[in-house]
């Protein structure tokens, strides 16, 4: 493993100066990945740049109309508090099934997004709620919906300097729901699949994680979807759609085809959910 | 009994649960250095050089080797193992040289400095194809190797050993079955993933000794086997093994201790520490060797079961000085646990440019089950009997014969199905726990002995303290089995000493006595003879010199409670720490000295099979037999399995620590269902693809069933106590009990290992579209050898 610089700044805005000013500098948050990424030399960094010493990153805000899950508040911090819970269910469901309760220690919401894997655990549910990521930005601060926020595997929506400072969702009326992942075990492991299937104020939202290069919504499914009831039929026929939007790729944890299926399950079961709760 | 059969607590247990046991990777020595391998990254290549001078120009390295520094042979039944290739890698991983450095993250630096020139050639990635008549030959010089007579190698071939096994009259007994059957299955490599990695420091001194520290399960036998490949003698040659952190037959023989020894040749005084990488764990160390199967099987309608003719082939990997002996294992339990008068078997042990094959938990046993008792199943179905009570129709019992022709003296499988099949309701339906799901029950059986030389020894030390106190000495190792809590428990019982004034000390050839091998579920039995005997030789001092003190013959005398006391006047007694240094006299003199008793132990009367029929009147110390059952819910969609509950019942003999032995064939259950449903080391073309937890998964807290556990005990007579060994066989049957589940509920029949949600969807929608109900191996189906 080659040496690297460790930053440690308190405030944002040295943070982002520091990212202009240093080649090959990175943010480390929860490290989770990271970590795992510099021993396995996946990454070769000259400077690494720790944001947990900016003590307002650490904040969940309740207001009115949303919450707010500042960047370095771990998975399992979030995933207990009553507020998340009691909004956001699908999240907490599937921040439960990230990596294992040690890694939730450390890990958090804001890096697993910007580490942007396909199989982000937390992204399908963000996806359905259409949040907001909050960044800090060298030129004003900015918010990105979610739905723009991945561009490819491991390439996110940031400019050089800007920094996730955290995620707001709004509240809802109403969400009915499910998260749902596959995997070959059940507790700590990667997405074969993984679905966030909702209905959200009445709309019917749907996102997949682990088939394309990103995490992304169903949105043809959705708007065949639209005003419909949820009949054995319909359902049916959004799982065919569903299938048609989405790449997956066979790996060492699945075939395209076995993916595929769970694609359609997903809609089935969750769709399912929605019409009989 | 006061001590033997109660659950008292693990004597290791607080070291273990405070951290404050040391295991190898834990040990700094001064003036230590550490060690980094280059290795590898073909399958099957010559090495046509290697260029160390780079690396060593890097600042801190000490030294570099090569396998021309150790071209010797070494190997535990066939001398077919390299340290570190010399002129061919036979594996990707395979070591082709170490670095000795100041640190570990310099000797890591250096071996990326190290330029090895390789010639690719074909490699044999698979057994099947490893055993044509084309094949490229992996070990050439196959004939001049050194093995155990025991063994057949055929040289010209990659067949390290073909074990043959003869009884009855095949061709007549297919001629009187009404039906006959043929099914294949296949078991796929997997790892053990001991929790420990594999470590071992090793140091010469200037005078030429040589002292080896390492997690392993067998210091006598790593003694051994580095004295002879690196011509010490074995007064010269210390082995350490601390503590193990799980073993599993990963740290049986000898594994890394070779590669880093001539780096301590040539730096005398520094210890040279090697550990592995979990990455390394999964190639470097043993693998679980893969097994194609193919039974064909002669029935009567009735349900008794005529004859049967098998072929085994092991994907041995590029070594097999330890898988040959699997290959001889599984000949002897041929056809699993049942009375069959016609068996024709081959088992062939192949040598493939895979990772080595060598001991895994259960030895060949859960390999060879998981088609024997699927086969079972199989045949139950179309001849439309209860797959229960098929097995007890074939079981093995007493008057009956084994696969090797030994008469069937001692058997309790017929409790133990009976109790297992009660314990899980095994004919009640059970309600799914919703919509798309399905529940069914598998049931299964197995059988295992030792499998272990027909001479192997053991010995025991004991030595009393003057307070009363007591040392045990062994070398048995505690694994995490248990061995150390129950040899004291043995030990107690004899002498009637409390066990929380017993210390044990294990693992030091310079210091414990002779123990072979911690392995083949033997401790219990072997060491525990040692033991017993120790102590009853050190209790026929202790009455010798109490019935000078006493004024009572010594048949009139016992130990009780730190006493030796006077039958039929028990108030007459001394302590057993006041005679622990000799008796003093009433005149001041002293008799006798310290009471050392010492134990020796060969299993008795076990003798080598006939090699041309595998035929033999008692090839092992004892049979342990079991049966399991399994209730399992499938969510039809998914493919995925959940186990619910899982009975186990075996015949142990007599259970000498309650809560230890719950524990032991819980784990067992938990082993096999990991290897059921999830594991599987993926080989690419030879290159592992998921040698990490990341893409290797073994079973979590999640994933428990609710485990029924049921022992029986009918004595073994040879045992201790009339203990007999369980540690491997309780992993035999839980698997194939998954797969009858599934074929249960579905009538679907998966014949490979593991049944993961894709592989079971995948026959499950395929069933649905076409009918098909089995679903074999993916090679060729026919596999003929002459």
């Amino acid at each position: 493993m080659k040496n690297f610089d460790y930053y440690k700044p308190d405030t944002l805005k040295e943070a982002s100066e520091l990212l202009l000013k240093l080649d090959k500098s990175y943010i480390i948050n929860g490290g989770t990945d990271v970590v795992v990424r510099l021993r396995n030399e996946l990454m070769e960094p000259d400077a690494l740049i720790n944001i947990k010493e900016i003590k307002s990153l650490h904040e969940i805000i309740e207001e009115e109309e949303s919450i707010t899950v500042g960047a370095c508040v771990t998975m399992n911090e979030m995933a207990h508090h009553k507020a998340v819970i009691h909004d956001f269910g699908i999240l907490v469901d599937a921040v439960h099934y990230a990596g294992s309760g040690q890694v939730r220690n450390l890990a958090t919401m804001a890096g697993n997004i910007c580490n942007a894997s396909p199989l982000a655990d937390s992204a399908t549910p963000l996806l359905v709620y259409d949040a907001k990521v909050l960044v800090y930005s060298p030129n004003g601060d900015r918010e990105i919906p979610i739905t723009e926020f991945f561009k490819g595997v491991r390439k996110i929506a940031l400019e050089k300097g800007e920094i996730v400072t955290g995620v707001r969702i709004n509240k809802y009326k109403s969400v009915k729901g499910v998260f749902r992942k596959f995997s070959r075990r059940k507790e700590v492991d990667l997405s074969t699949v993984c679905s966030s299937v909702a209905s959200v104020d009445g709309e019917i939202k749907i996102a997949f994680g682990s088939v394309a290069p990103i995490p992304l919504r169903a949105y043809k499914t959705e708007e065949f979807l639209k005003d419909k009831e949820l009949t054995d039929e319909v359902i049916k026929e959004a799982s065919k759609i569903a299938r048609t939007e989405v790449s997956p790729i066979d790996d060492i944890r699945a075939s395209k085809e076995y993916r595929l299926d769970m694609v359609e399950l997903s809609v089935v079961r969750g769709l399912e959910h929605i019409r009989d709760n | 009994m006061k001590y033997v059969g109660k659950s008292i607590d693990r004597v290791d247990g607080v070291k273990k649960v405070t951290g404050d046991l040391k295991y190898v990777d834990d040990l700094k020595l001064s003036k230590m250095l550490y060690a980094a391998v280059k290795r590898s990254p073909h399958a099957h290549a010559l090495i046509k050089n290697i260029d160390v001078s780079k690396a060593l120009e890097l600042e801190g390295v000490k030294a570099i080797k090569t396998g021309k520094d150790v071209p010797q042979r070494a190997g535990l039944y066939l001398e077919d193992k390299y340290f570190m290739a010399v002129d061919r890698a036979r594996y990707i991983g395979e070591a082709v040289a170490v670095v000795a450095a100041i640190t570990q993250e310099i000797a890591f630096e250096a071996v990326k400095l190290i330029e090895v020139e390789y010639e690719v050639i074909p490699a044999v990635t698979n057994a099947l194809d490893a055993l044509k008549a084309d094949a490229p030959l992996i070990h050439p010089q196959l004939e001049e190797y050194y093995h155990a007579s025991i063994f057949h190698p055929v040289p010209g071939t990659n067949i390290s050993n073909h074990y043959k096994l003869r009884k009855g009259n095949i061709e007549k007994g297919f001629e009187e079955a009404d039906f006959v059957y043929e099914y294949n299955f296949y078991v796929p490599h997997v790892q053990h993933v001991p929790i420990e990695n594999h470590s071992a420091i090793a140091q010469m001194d200037r005078d030429g000794s040589l002292t080896v520290w390492a997690s392993c399960q067998s210091p006598y036998a790593v003694r051994q086997a580095l004295s002879v490949a690196f011509n010490i003698p074995l007064n010269k040659l210390r082995v350490l093994s601390p503590a193990v952190g799980g073993g599993f037959g990963s740290k049986a023989g000898t594994t890394l201790e070779g590669v880093i020894i001539p780096l301590a040749m040539e730096l005398r005084g520094h210890p040279i520490k090697l550990t592995f990488s979990r990455e390394d764990e999964f190639v470097n160390a043993f693998v679980r060797q893969g097994l194609h199967s193919k039974f064909k099987t002669g029935v009567n309608k009735n349900g008794k079961i005529i004859a049967i003719k098998n072929q085994y082939v092991w994907d041995g990997g590029a070594f097999n000085e330890y898988g040959v002996n699997i290959s001889k294992a599984a000949g002897f339990a041929a056809v699993g646990p049942y009375d069959v008068e016609h068996i024709w078997a081959d088992s062939y042990c192949v040598y493939t440019n895979h990772p080595v094959g060598g001991p895994y938990r259960g030895f060949g046993m859960s390999e060879i089950h998981y088609g024997i008792e699927q086969n079972m199943d199989i045949i139950a179905d179309k001849l439309g009997i209860d797959p229960v009570e098929f097995r007890r129709i074939n079981a093995q019992k007493e008057g009956g014969r084994t696969a090797t022709d030994s008469y069937i003296t001692n058997c309790g499988f017929l409790e133990c199905i009976d109790n297992a099949a009660d314990a899980i309701d095994f004919n009640k339906v059970e309600t799914p726990s919703g919509k798309y799901k399905l529940r069914g029950k598998g049931f299964a059986g197995g059988m295992k002995a030792p499998s272990m030389p027909t001479n192997v020894a053991s010995s025991a030390i004991v030595r009393l303290n003057e307070d009363g106190t007591v040392y045990l000495m062994s070398s048995a190792q505690d694994i995490g089995q248990g061995s150390d809590t129950v040899l004291i428990q043995m030990a107690a019982e004899t002498l009637s000493i409390n066990p929380d004034k017993f210390t044990i000390k294990t693992g030091d050839t310079d210091h414990t006595p002779y123990e072979w091998q911690t392995v083949a579920s033997r401790i219990t039995y072997c060491a525990g003879n040692a033991v017993v005997k120790a102590c009853e030789d050190a209790k026929g001092q202790l009455l010798d010199l109490a019935s000078i003190k006493l004024g009572f013959h010594k048949d009139d005398l016992m130990l009780e409670d730190g006493y030796v006391k006077a039958k039929f006047y028990p108030e007459k007694k001394v302590a057993i720490g006041d005679l622990a240094l000799g008796l003093t006299m009433p005149d001041g003199s002293g008799v006798h000295g310290p009471i050392i008793g010492r134990g020796s132990f060969i299993p008795p009367n076990t003798m080598n099979f006939d090699l041309e029929t595998g035929l033999g009147v008692n090839p092992v110390a004892f049979w342990t037999y079991g049966a399991q059952g399994v209730d399992i819910e499938l969510d039809t969609d998914t493919g995925e399995i959940k186990v619910l509950r899982v009975s186990s019942s075996f015949d142990v003999g007599q259970v000498v620590n309650p809560i230890l032995l719950e524990g032991q064939l819980e784990g067992a259950i938990v082993q096999s269902l990991g290897t059921a449903l999830f594991e599987e080391l993926m080989l690419k073309d030879g290159k592992p693809v998921n040698n990490s937890f990341v893409d290797y998964k073994i079973p979590t807290a999640d994933d428990m069933p609710e485990m029924i556990i049921i022992p029986v005990e009918n004595p073994e007579k040879t045992g201790p106590y009339g203990a007999r060994g369980v540690a491997e066989p309780a992993m035999i049957p839980t698997a194939p009990a998954i797969a009858n589940a599934i074929y249960s509920m579905t009538g679907v029949r998966i014949a490979t290992m593991p049944l993961t949600p894709e592989r079971v969807k995948k026959a499950l929608k395929e069933n649905k579209e076409t009918g098909r109900t089995y679903f074999g191996v993916d090679s060729d189906y026919e596999f003929h050898i002459k």
